[in-house]
């Protein structure tokens, strides 16, 4: 900005003094205004960690206390003692390393299939996979839950974990053919011609390729897992069978007679229930975006 | 040039080569599609049927679905004063949240788009609240939000408002609540991202040609950044209606659909009747109108979106 501006010829000048200050006080209100918003962003997450680190009688007085007097770190263990809550964390963990290969393998193979093949009603089948998308997940749940049922595979985490070793779903199925459909047909044809096969197509050539579309698909697999609530909470009734979403509201939910205060620990259990979450943004931050860039919405 | 006969003889073989090819591209098509076929038919196809089905009957899930024709549709319509209230309060929440939610995250896109220094930390910063659990959203909400012990109350009646509102307890201000919880969530999570992409995509020489007819910033939000934008609003604006009519878990953990049915949203009530009445029939009869409800009102967005969605160079 500024380097165009000492380019401009003289008779101009004037204008510039009077653009630049006005650039000034342009940015000026786009940081107060940025600021504002992080702050307002911001401070519930802090409010949980301090919550977390004070004592019950500290949350409970009239006068808050922005930080704790001395941080309850005992917090932390008193959930884990409270509550089954590291057996639920690991449940949850154990849903999505069940999910992850599932998505990965079985999404692939059909975004494979509509990105690379021409078969009768491949344009019908899909149309009709992104109409599910539009379709409440309400319509067909109660059959589900009847199908379940019947099968007795109530308790079981095979109603949470069959659908991603069916495709995935959607949106994943959407993602991971965008990109195939990027990488060059004549990566395929020349393999094609050196006589793979299509499965070693796949594997050999598109795979290796797709690391960061199957990296985002992963990440977002691993989320949608961690934050369900309502399939675990119909289909799992025991209480070592929770995940942690459905622990903590377990937690939040035991009657107040028979249970010691917990408001603090409550703080804190939704703490730990958001770090591996928050660990793994920061260590992926850019897959998280990625899911945006690789759907193709350039609108 | 060819002969009749060589034309003939070359068609026929290449037609033999596309039939090979053409077996070739429907056996591995299918064989590649078939797991994403098996879940559609068996887990969406054949329930959503079998969900119609019940939708006439009388299932309890233990004794079989026995035909009660539309009756369940006449009580729903009828005799079911849950049902329009209910319908009511999810758009209610639906109607208030999703346009503050889509032009918030639009405008905090449009900020995060200028060209300033330290903007990667705000967006981060921005993006963090989509990524706590919403279970784990509840809990700190509540508290937050606490009628007594709340820091927002106590803020409040520091202000000066001696009677701060009950919120997630008060039958007026549960709903609000959730509609700020929704929009802390969700504000600056991937709704603003996809506004970032949809920025980006505008043409810098539309802003140099704007700049040169002397038009002021404003100007140009109004005239260059919002037209360019609507196909992007648009795409939120849908996915925000699907997604917000929807609403159950915000609203089970933190209230559940109380104070008195103040949240009952629609996906309570049939939460309700599926699982604590056990009126399977009656809940599938609620989730075909809640499709219908929802494909229509897409449908309706789409048709409406010809009146004001720009697309640019089309």
């Amino acid at each position: 900005m500024a380097a165009t501006i000492e380019r401009l010829p003289s008779t101009e000048l004037r204008g510039d003094v009077y653009r630049r200050r006005r650039n000034r006080v342009q940015m000026g209100i786009t940081y107060i205004l940025l600021t504002v918003a992080a702050l307002m962003f911001a401070f519930p997450l802090f409010w949980t960690v301090s919550s977390s680190l004070q004592t019950w009688k500290e949350l409970r007085s009239f006068e808050p206390h922005l930080l704790p007097a001395i941080p309850q770190w005992g917090n932390y263990v008193k959930v884990f003692s409270a509550v089954p809550f590291a057996r639920w964390m690991g449940n949850s963990f154990l849903i999505t390393a069940i999910t992850i290969p599932g998505v990965i393998i079985t999404g692939s193979l059909t975004a494979y299939s509509f990105a690379r093949f021409n078969y009768v009603g491949k344009e019908i089948w899909f149309v009709l996979m992104l109409g599910t998308m539009m379709i409440p997940t309400q319509v067909t749940l109660i059959p589900q839950y009847v199908l379940f049922f019947n099968l007795k595979l109530i308790n079981t985490y095979v109603p949470l974990t069959i659908g991603s070793w069916l495709g995935g779903g959607a949106f994943m199925i959407f993602l991971l053919r965008q990109f195939i459909m990027s990488i060059p047909r004549d990566l395929d044809e020349a393999a094609l011609m050196d006589g793979a096969s299509p499965i070693r197509i796949l594997w050999g050539v598109l795979l290796p390729l797709m690391k960061p579309a199957l990296t985002t698909v992963a990440i977002l697999q691993f989320l949608g897992d961690w934050n369900e609530f309502f399939g675990p909470f119909i289909y799992l009734n025991r209480v070592d069978l929770f995940t942690a979403a459905v622990g903590l509201r377990f937690f939040q939910n035991i009657p107040m007679e028979t249970s010691d205060p917990r408001d603090h620990l409550l703080m804190a259990a939704a703490a730990v229930m958001t770090i591996p979450v928050i660990t793994l943004f920061a260590a992926a931050q850019r897959y998280f975006i990625q899911g945006v860039v690789l759907s193709g919405l350039k609108i | 040039m060819a002969t009749l006969a060589n034309r003939l003889r070359l068609s026929s073989f290449s037609e033999m080569l596309n039939t090979s090819r053409h077996r070739r591209e429907n056996f591995y098509g299918y064989l590649f599609l078939m797991p994403w076929l098996l879940g559609f038919l068996g887990l969406f196809l054949g329930p959503g049927l079998f969900s119609l089905y019940l939708s006439f009957t009388k299932y309890d899930v233990l004794s079989p679905p026995t035909w009660i024709g539309l009756d369940n549709y006449t009580k729903m319509f009828f005799d079911d004063p849950l049902f329009y209230t209910s319908l009511g309060r999810t758009f209610y929440y639906a109607g208030v949240g999703v346009p503050i939610g889509v032009i918030g995250s639009m405008f905090l896109a449009i900020l995060l788009n200028a060209k300033l220094r330290g903007l990667a930390a705000y967006r981060t910063l921005f993006f963090m609240p989509s990524l706590v659990p919403i279970v784990a959203s509840v809990v700190l909400w509540k508290w937050l939000l606490h009628a007594d012990f709340g820091i927002i109350n106590q803020w409040l009646v520091d202000l000066g408002w001696s009677d701060p509102p009950g919120w997630f307890g008060d039958r007026r201000w549960a709903i609000p609540s959730l509609i700020v919880m929704g929009l802390w969530q969700g504000l600056g999570g991937t709704r603003m991202i996809i506004f970032l992409a949809g920025l980006q995509g505008i043409p810098e020489s539309l802003y140099e040609a704007a700049s040169i007819d002397g038009a002021t910033p404003l100007h140009k939000l109004r005239h260059v950044t919002i037209p360019l934008l609507t196909p992007t609003i648009f795409f939120n604006m849908v996915l925000g209606v699907i997604g917000g009519l929807q609403v159950f878990t915000a609203a089970f953990v933190a209230t559940e659909g109380g104070p008195g049915f103040a949240t009952t949203f629609y996906s309570l009530h049939l939460y309700r009747h599926a699982f604590d009445y056990w009126n399977m029939g009656y809940a599938a009869t609620l989730a075909w109108l809640f499709a219908f409800v929802i494909v229509s009102l897409t449908i309706w967005q789409l048709r409406l979106s010809r009146r004001w969605v720009f697309y640019y160079g089309s």
